[in-house]
């Protein structure tokens, strides 16, 4: 199979075009279905209430914001290996929408955070890191555009994304380092001792978000290319129309 | 002068890590003593500012010793990273870093050496001052031998953190902005950890669970960092 | 304080959040598109 096919902006922009629609229409339709089994399915919880509902977005946020990163520095150490400029762009594209779901995660963590645990913030290892990585994601922002020409603020910013991975495995593993605010972990591959129904809405939030991310990382992509390839005829073509 | 110390490595026989280590190390270290003014700035930028918070606080010795740790390791991380820029900009900015990649010698062994030297000049002087600024906040003695133990762990890893962090923005736009933007995210868990270490001693616990993931992260730093720096460099100088 | 504002603005600041990102995205493709014709124009002219 040729790779090389779908490496080429053209090709990957048409692709993209009538992909992201349909990401967003699977967005939409499991993000419904992940609010009714959050709202009307969950039961009451019996030490928090209404508010732990929270969790429907916060857990599928953090674990966006974790997952959407490490797509990102894989994207980033492809277009160093193979130096490819579509390869950077999708980097480039994942950048903003992650930073999204980290501050939204640091957000209604600190929301849920007031009226259970009595506190908006607290150092704690896990939201300390969390709040790292949302530096690390403005940060790789900021140094992929920080140079006149783009193709080396793809590789300064790939890099310095592959560099700060290893922020992951500390936000993952730091609830079994510190016996902090965050409890345990809860949800484990071998099982889980949550009610079926609050785990069922966070699954299906977590792939809404999933869909989301993918429809918003492929028209930023888009709009990447019209940035980048705007003296080539295609793209010349393209706005003419 | 630069480049007559670029052309001898260029002509040396035994073209090694270790060889460029020496020549990068030596190199930077005389360069260090000849102009120490940079040396100095760091120190008495450390000395400064970590005197300002026993002046700005007030002498209660309780709030003091309970925040020492902490700030004193904040005040020398600052210090550490106001000393990156000059890591790589004087050789970037006249060509030797162009010539020294040039040369025989593999890249990690002259970049290692830099950045060895840069510790020598900022994280060592600091570490060894740690303890008479730990006495201003009244910290005990075991709490101070931790504290340096934990400064002379971790102050190496943010060297060789801020070399990559400064070798990738070498030339953008932005400056030390930027440069504070990648570098201290990336410092948190060593200021978390070496702070940690001092403040468990200081409270009774043990301090070496922190140490011991501070000592791993320094093997870890130096065992990838290096290519990471080079790899960095490169795309700066394509 | 009832806890329907803790939950209000957390799922607030989420729509708020995403409803930002789209509009940004739809932004940054009409710049794209109007460097694009900008640049053709330019090139015409010469």
């Amino acid at each position: 199979m040729n790779w090389g096919y779908f490496a080429s902006p053209a090709t990957f922009y048409r692709l993209a075009g009538w992909m992201a629609p349909w990401w967003f229409v699977i967005a939409v339709v499991l993000g419904i279905a992940g609010l009714y089994v959050g709202f009307v399915v969950a039961p009451t919880d019996a030490q928090q209430g209404e508010v732990y509902r929270v969790i429907f977005i916060h857990v599928p946020a953090a674990w966006m914001s974790m997952f959407i990163y490490f797509v990102m520095a894989c994207y980033g150490g492809v277009s160093l290996t193979f130096n490819t400029r579509m390869a950077a762009m999708m980097a480039r594209a994942l950048a903003p929408t992650g930073a999204m779901f980290t501050f939204v995660a640091l957000w209604t963590g600190s929301f849920w955070g007031r009226p259970t645990w009595g506190t908006y913030w607290v150092w704690d290892a896990r939201i300390t890191s969390e709040l790292v990585l949302l530096f690390l994601y403005i940060g790789f922002i900021a140094l992929a555009n920080a140079f006149e020409d783009p193709r080396r603020g793809d590789r300064a910013s790939a890099l310095l994304a592959l560099i700060g991975l290893v922020n992951l495995p500390i936000i993952y593993f730091s609830v079994h380092w510190w016996n902090t605010l965050h409890q345990g972990s809860t949800v484990k591959l071998t099982g889980t001792s949550m009610h079926v129904a609050m785990l069922w809405g966070m699954l299906l939030m977590a792939f809404s978000f999933w869909a989301y991310a993918i429809g918003a990382a492929l028209v930023r992509a888009r709009a990447i290319i019209l940035e980048r390839e705007r003296r080539t005829q295609w793209v010349r073509e393209l706005a003419a129309t | 002068m630069n480049a007559l110390l670029a052309g001898h490595a260029m002509r040396a026989p035994h073209a090694s890590f270790g060889s460029g280590f020496a020549w990068a190390f030596r190199r930077d270290i005389a360069l260090a003593w000849r102009h120490p003014g940079e040396t100095m700035l760091v120190v008495a930028f450390f000395v400064l500012v970590a005197s300002l918070f026993p002046l700005g606080i007030g002498a209660e010795s309780q709030i003091l010793a309970r925040i020492g740790p902490g700030v004193i390791w904040v005040c020398a991380l600052l210090s550490a990273f106001l000393s990156l820029p000059g890591l790589f900009a004087g050789d970037y900015a006249d060509g030797s870093l162009e010539q020294m990649t040039l040369s025989p010698h593999p890249m990690s062994g002259w970049a290692s050496g830099k950045i060895a030297a840069h510790w020598v000049s900022s994280g060592l002087p600091l570490t060894m001052l740690s303890p008479l600024i730990g006495l201003q906040y009244g910290l005990t003695l075991d709490t101070l031998g931790v504290l340096a133990a934990a400064l002379a762990i971790g102050t190496p890893v943010l060297s060789l953190l801020g070399a990559a962090c400064t070798a990738l923005a070498l030339g953008a736009r932005g400056g030390g902005m930027l440069l504070a933007l990648l570098a201290l995210p990336l410092f948190v868990p060593v200021l978390v950890f070496g702070a940690g270490a001092a403040e468990a001693q200081a409270t009774g616990l043990s301090p070496s669970p922190h140490l011991s993931i501070l000592g791993a992260g320094l093997i870890l730093a130096v065992l990838a960092l290096p290519s990471a720096v080079c790899a960095a460099i490169r795309i700066a100088l394509d | 304080m009832d806890h329907t504002f803790y939950l209000a603005m957390s799922y607030a600041a989420t729509a708020i959040a995403m409803a930002a990102e789209i509009i940004a995205l739809r932004l940054r493709r009409a710049r794209a598109l109007a460097a694009v014709e900008e640049e053709r124009d330019l090139e015409t002219q010469d």
